[in-house]
């Protein structure tokens, strides 16, 4: 980038670059052929190509999810066997977890954006980010390999002494997922050196988006939290091949361990796959509010504590596996704490809303989908993270219904809106609103009358995981199928929309939405290099009181030819290798 | 600063090893005692010594490329990594000690000299924690090898000495969690 | 990346000697056999005096900019906040109710 080496302010000489519409060449056509794409360092299509196997993965576990619900109709055995059914919810859980969401946003969207918004040209170290692609790819490889020559039996969370006694394939299952933690923590790594780094001039911390806010703390929690899940798994992994007894109390071991450090990792987990999604609905909420983000450095500051806090509070995954008293009860008012920051972002973007110029196009449907979903999701957390009522809920539909409502209709929720709102960006198409609202509104529909009658039912005391259930509650099990039907439509409309719109979808100005965010001010399709010039930032991204002109700046060169005529702006950046 | 956090993950990933030795260690004090005396203090601390000069001649390797004395950054690359490989062939020679008595870990394990019945507990953590680390000694010294042979080639100068600086940390890392092994597996009283 | 200080031969073998130093003290230090917990304290003690020292001189943490200490004394906050609150469980399974 720039070589400002000092952290004194700094004249810079800019002028006004308007983005060029409908460009020639940019970054999907400026090399052709499959092996460009394999070999690629661009980070935009390495974003895509991991957009595409999440998608695969969703599709895979989305997939698994009716097989699930469709036995479940009756109860009994309807077309699968008990152990079937266990392999199948396993594989739900730790495909949808481990293959679609952890990676989802951080290394789908986060790769295609972040350096856009940051004003970069790439990542800090691309070929790194490349590697991460193929390393995520050798993970799925070998679990798509456990899958077919055996399947997994003891639920995503491989608890023992399960895990260690049974005669599935956990060896290569954990293995996969091993190795795909190595493309976690690298992309981790990339982002934070990147944030921290390659930053374009005037882009001090106070006017970062808030997308890359919560990219960054996301990045902390990745690379804190997923060595301990390696060492968990190789623990394991030692466990059934050595018999090394850590986790056998025969042996003097104890289960509770194991416990203990997978949910270590897997706590700070559920929020590297919602924290990216908190980002996006800031981006997506003051876009189409037209209005400054209420509380900018609450929300930043707030996705810091959530990360921080979050390792914090494991062991509410274990208040009835025999820990202490004490640490439970310790563990429970932790959680109590993390539900805090959270609860301040929602507030801040209701009221970023509030006298907002509210625009309701698709982004804008699935971010209020997400505001209502994942409040109801939130609220439920906090409500099993009562101690005395966890007593009761844990292991039923209740912890079903109110993950669910985090993941999917927070989370995912979040990345259909990012999806939707970048779409312009990633492709240079428009896709039908008309049909974006129908998708939007079925799997709304679908959604609660998927997990609403979950949590009756687990307050009522239908245990999870479980394969047979008593007649009470087979109507609440049959609307909820029906639910996941409805949603499955959704789904598959969307499919065919966004192909359509690669196809034949009309083609997609520079600004669609009006943002102010730096990612609007180039190309869509973005160029090869994100920017033809040096973008130079003396806004922040939501100052929609200011003109759209003073957000496309950049160093003024020579040789341009711009045939404006250059404005001389003086801009005082503060710039400089702070680390 | 890549390569730095890249070292904080390391020491969360030993670090939960160190957690499961500290949770033994909390409930079985008396076999930790015991078990350590099957550890040979001597050659512990002839290990530490060798990790802790390889520490220094790959410092000393630094300051060379440093100094663009590339003649002197190949001959210190050459000491840290015959000082690793000592530090295997001991580590070496300490397994075949313990197999030949019958110390495997986890269920091969057939020792009856610990009048403990949880002995194994330590020897799986003593064999994960060590064997761990010498994985890593071993991913070390490839990569030294692989600095040497770019050593050779001219690629590092006073300007360019990053893969060489990088890999450095990595190698003090190793040391250091070796510094805290130590103490912790041999020389418990 | 690193504040690209060179230290001088003298002083990095001065910082070698010292390490050996402290493993002999470590080694000797069992010879006195230290009663209760602090012959654990007295060697962990010892031996994050000798880390502390690699990082600083070795590692060169002592000249580079202030994020990467940070990074390293934040990844042990973790690490021991791990380990406590693990071990308030472990700790302490044996009573039913708190014991204050």
């Amino acid at each position: 980038m720039s070589h400002m080496e000092t952290s004194a302010l700094k004249r810079l000489q800019v002028q006004r670059f308007k983005p060029e519409e409908n460009p020639e060449i940019h970054y999907l056509n400026s090399e052709r052929g499959l092996w460009s794409w394999l070999s690629t360092v661009d980070h935009k299509r390495i974003g895509l190509m991991y957009l595409a196997s999440i998608a695969i993965f969703f599709f895979i576990g989305g997939v698994l999810a009716l097989v699930l619900r469709t036995e479940l109709l009756s109860p009994a055995q309807s077309f699968l066997d008990a152990d079937v059914y266990n392999q199948v919810f396993t594989l739900h859980g730790a495909i949808m977890i481990f293959f679609f969401l952890v990676p989802s946003v951080p290394a789908a969207l986060g790769n295609f954006i972040l350096p856009i918004q940051l004003g970069a040209k790439d990542v800090a170290f691309p070929r790194l980010n490349l590697a991460s692609f193929y390393i995520y790819t050798i993970g799925t490889v070998f679990t798509l390999v456990a899958i077919i020559t055996g399947a997994v039996d003891t639920g995503w969370t491989f608890y023992t002494p399960y895990s260690t006694e049974t005669g599935t394939n956990v060896l290569l299952m954990t293995l996969g997922i091993f190795i795909l933690g190595f493309s976690s923590i690298l992309t981790g790594v990339n982002f934070i050196v990147t944030i921290h780094k390659m930053r374009a001039p005037g882009m001090t911390w106070s006017k970062l988006p808030l997308n890359v806010w919560s990219l960054y703390a996301t990045s902390i929690i990745q690379v804190l939290a997923t060595p301990v899940l390696a060492i968990t798994l190789l623990l394991l992994v030692m466990e059934r091949a050595l018999g090394i007894g850590i986790f056998d109390p025969a042996l003097g071991g104890d289960p509770v361990l194991f416990q203990h450090f997978f949910w270590f990792y897997s706590h700070p987990a559920v929020y590297i796959m919602i924290v990216p999604g908190f980002g996006v609905i800031s981006e997506v909420i003051s876009t189409f509010s037209r209005k400054h983000i209420f509380g900018y450095w609450a929300i930043a500051l707030s996705s810091l504590a959530i990360a921080f806090i979050g390792f914090l509070v494991w062991g509410h995954h274990m208040f009835t596996a025999g820990q202490s008293s004490l640490a439970s009860m310790v563990f429970s008012f932790l959680t109590f704490l993390v539900g805090i920051p959270t609860g301040i972002k929602i507030f801040n973007w209701l009221a970023t809303m509030y006298k907002g110029s509210i625009d309701l196009k698709a982004p804008m449907l699935y971010a209020m989908v997400f505001l209502f979903l994942f409040t109801i999701g939130g609220f439920t957390g906090i409500m099993l993270g009562a101690l005395s009522v966890d007593i009761h809920l844990h292991d039923t539909y209740f912890v079903v219904a109110h993950f669910h409502y985090v993941m999917m209709g927070g989370m995912v929720m979040a990345l259909l809106a990012g999806l939707h709102y970048w779409w312009p960006k990633m492709f240079g198409k428009m896709y039908s609103e008309v049909y974006a609202r129908i998708s939007c509104a079925l799997i709304f529909i679908g959604f609660n009358l998927a997990f609403l009658p979950q949590f009756v039912m687990g307050a009522q005391g239908m245990p999870r995981r479980y394969f047979n259930y008593i007649d009470q509650f087979q109507p609440f099990h049959q609307l909820s199928t029906m639910g996941a039907y409805i949603m499955g439509v959704g789904f598959v409309i969307m499919f065919f929309y966004l192909l359509h719109s690669l196809v034949r979808g009309e083609k997609a100005a520079s600004n669609p939405w009006g943002s102010r965010a730096l990612e609007w001010q180039t190309t869509s399709p973005a160029a090869p290099h994100n920017f033809e010039h040096t973008p130079v930032v003396i806004h922040g991204p939501y100052d929609y009181h200011k003109p759209m002109s003073e957000f496309q700046l950049g160093i003024a060169h020579g040789h341009h030819g711009e045939s404006h005529q250059p404005e001389t702006l003086e801009t005082v950046a503060e710039t400089g290798t702070r680390p | 600063m890549g390569m730095w956090i890249f070292l904080v993950t390391e020491i969360l990933f030993f670090g939960g090893l160190f957690a499961a030795y500290i949770v033994y260690r909390a409930w079985y004090p008396d076999l930790y005692v015991q078990a350590s005396t099957q550890l040979d203090t001597f050659w512990g601390a002839v290990n530490t010594a060798v990790l802790i000069g390889s520490s220094l001649t790959v410092a000393m390797a630094i300051r060379s490329a440093q100094l663009n004395q590339i003649k002197g950054l190949i001959i210190n690359l050459y000491i840290t990594i015959g000082l690793a490989f000592t530090f295997m062939v001991i580590k070496y020679f300490e397994y075949v000690h313990k197999f030949e008595k019958g110390i495997f870990p986890g269920q091969y394990y057939t020792y009856e000299g610990i009048a403990h019945e949880k002995a194994n507990i330590f020897f799986s953590i003593y064999y994960m924690m060590t064997g761990l680390h010498g994985l890593h000694v071993i991913i070390g010294i490839g990569l030294m090898i692989w600095l040497l042979v770019k050593a050779k080639k001219g690629a590092f100068s006073a300007e360019y000495y990053t893969p060489v600086e990088i890999t450095g940390l990595y190698w003090h890392l190793v040391d250091v969690i070796w510094i805290f092994l130590f103490p912790l597996l041999y020389l418990i009283d | 990346m690193s504040g690209h200080h060179i230290s001088s031969a003298k002083f990095l073998w001065g910082i070698g000697f010292a390490l050996f130093v402290l493993t002999f003290i470590t080694v000797a230090v069992t010879w006195m056999h230290i009663p209760g917990p602090w012959n654990v304290v007295v060697a962990i003690g010892l031996a994050a005096i000798k880390a502390t020292i690699v990082a600083a001189f070795f590692m060169n943490l002592y000249w580079d900019s202030k994020y990467n200490l940070m990074l390293l004394v934040m990844s042990f906050v973790f690490f021991f906040l791990m380990i406590g609150i693990t071990l308030l469980d472990t700790l302490f399974r044996n009573d039913p109710v708190p014991a204050f």
